[in-house]
């Protein structure tokens, strides 16, 4: 699909539409909330601004390329004035007092807010449906999830209810959800992209990206959003990628692929032999193809988890009814955390918390906790010693295709298990994007750390190959 | 401080146990090979240089930022913000 950014800003230059037609073309849809994928709508401010791009093309001046354009936000970011509920109960009466670096660069750019969307309470969970909002419903298949957590935003890009949305991903919760509804999902390289005003979940890999249609407009947005900030000293400073610098790959001459990850009985059979053609048509390309050596899926998603919920543990402590939230008044200080965190938190969201503490306390921090810091060390070591040989990795984004609504709550560790192929890559802090091609859930590229132009380079590559 | 505190306690929510799925995963890493016994070796060192530490100001919040922070607190009472009982033991 060719870019949509540029395609609608065309056609507001043109005057062949306003923006305000358009602005509530795409909120009447979202108003119908047919796939529950809405939080909360921001209809007044989206049509207050787009009232103002359209002043600004009848007055002839120039607008700028996201002038205009409506996206979505995963209701885990602040935007000012609007509610982040973080899909839960105890922040659903939450107000964002303040903007996140990364919606505040849109913002600036002039697009426009029309949705906080719906997700995995805090990002808890893979398929959407760990929400106060209902079980988000899968763009193209409403019986089966949306997946997640970042679920909301992929299906209102799939439906074309937003141009673009902006998700989180700690350890697939962009690229999962963008396979189930075969769309464009980007985890940028760690630190890309700032990650103030976005609710920490597990902060040494959670990271902001874009889900869009097409590959260049994931490419706008990664170079609107990327860049240093005071306010997270985790960024870097990253180079502008050009478009003509993604339009030839000739520099790509080897890749690889988790043997492991396809020669194993967890995997669909359908997705495996497609994952294998779509090796075959690579090859037929001329680019060399090698077999990669890897960590167990196990150990993976294990490794993940242990880390992921120590994170969790300790960045939702503050959530205790005190200065914000839906605080239970108990008889002491005491009861009133914990009949308040009791009562609004999820199954699965305690679940994490009581995990992460329990990794943490005396007795258990040294085989689980540190051993976890130290796989995590060793799987970074690996990816390093795999681009030495390999300028990109190609995987499967799931092993399964979308499970059915309802099923994935009934067995939390096959939810675990399902993250497999994704949380590796996220440890490693990689950039990965998914691209709705070559198996049912489509494919995972990634490339060495802020190599991410050449994820990009390789995915038009594929768009053309596949 | 020798009291060992229970997981309910140190997540302050109440009844809750460590639960069987998880514990699976915390198994798998107890038995997964660990090769190398260096715990820190850096590879994930995203700490900032000393050269690159932001300046230490205070900057004072917009009105607007101050206003929603008080609405968002959960309870007020002839205009003083109610926090709860504090207990010593």
């Amino acid at each position: 699909m060719k870019s949509q950014i540029h395609r609608i800003h065309q056609q507001m230059v043109n005057k062949e539409i306003s923006c305000t037609q358009l602005v509530q073309e795409r909120l009447d849809l979202l108003k119908s909330n047919s796939h529950n994928t809405v939080n909360s709508i921001l209809d007044a401010l989206a049509l207050e601004l787009a009232a103002k791009v359209d002043a600004k093309i009848k007055s002839g001046s120039a607008i700028g390329l996201l002038e205009g354009i409506p996206f979505g936000i995963k209701d885990v970011y602040m935007l000012q004035g609007t509610y982040a509920t973080a899909s839960s109960d105890l922040l659903k009466n939450y107000k964002s007092p303040y903007t996140a670096t990364a919606i505040q660069k849109l913002l600036d750019a002039g697009a426009i807010p029309l949705v906080k969307e719906n997700c995995d309470s805090f990002g808890h969970g893979s398929s959407s449906e760990n929400t106060i909002f209902g079980a988000v419903k899968n763009a193209i298949n409403p019986d089966l999830v949306g997946g997640g957590s970042s679920g909301g935003s992929a299906v209102n890009v799939a439906k074309d209810f937003t141009v673009f949305s902006i998700g989180g991903d700690t350890g697939g919760s962009i690229r999962q959800p963008a396979g189930y509804n075969k769309v464009y999902g980007f985890k940028p390289t760690y630190g890309r992209i700032s990650r103030f005003g976005l609710m920490a979940y597990a902060s040494s890999t959670d990271c902001v990206g874009p889900i869009a249609k097409s590959i260049e407009d994931i490419r706008i947005l990664l170079n609107a959003m990327s860049g240093k900030d005071i306010k997270d000293q985790t960024t870097y400073q990253s180079s502008i990628i050009l478009e003509k610098n993604i339009l030839n790959s000739d520099e790509i001459k080897t890749v690889g692929y988790f043997k492991n990850f396809i020669e194993n009985d967890a995997i669909e059979a359908q997705i495996k032999s497609d994952f294998l053609i779509s090796i075959e048509k690579i090859k037929a390309k001329g680019i060399q193809v090698k077999e990669l050596d890897f960590f167990e899926s196990e150990t993976l998603v294990s490794t993940y988890y242990t880390l992921a919920m120590a994170e969790t543990a300790s960045n939702l402590s503050r959530l205790d009814g005190t200065n914000y939230g839906n605080r239970i008044e108990g008889e002491n200080l005491k009861e009133t955390y914990s009949i308040t965190r009791s009562d609004n938190f999820s199954e699965e969201t305690k679940r994490r918390i009581v995990g992460g503490n329990q990794v943490l306390s005396q007795g258990f921090s040294d085989e689980i906790y540190l051993k976890g810091l130290n796989l995590r060390d060793q799987i970074g070591e690996s990816f390093e010693k795999d681009f030495k040989e390999v300028d990109i990795i190609l995987s499967p984004v799931t092993p399964n295709s979308p499970p059915k609504i309802g099923d994935s709550l009934k067995d939390p560790l096959s939810m675990y298990l399902s993250d497999a192929y994704t949380v590796g890559f996220s440890l490693g802090q990689l950039p990965t994007i998914t691209v709705p091609q070559g198996t049912e859930t489509g494919l995972q590229i990634t490339a060495a750390k802020n190599n991410d132009e050449l994820v990009l380079k390789f995915a038009n590559f594929l768009k053309d190959t596949i | 401080m020798s009291k060992i505190m229970t997981v309910d306690v140190l997540s302050s929510i109440k009844g809750a146990q460590p639960s069987k799925s998880v514990n699976k995963l915390f198994e798998a890493i107890k038995n997964a090979n660990s090769t190398n016994n260096n715990f820190f070796n850096n590879t994930h060192n995203n700490a900032v240089s000393l050269n690159d530490l932001r300046e230490d100001v205070v900057v004072d919040s917009p009105q607007i930022e101050k206003q929603i922070i008080i609405e968002n607190f959960p309870r007020e009472k002839n205009g003083y913000l109610v926090v709860s009982k504090v207990i010593e033991e």
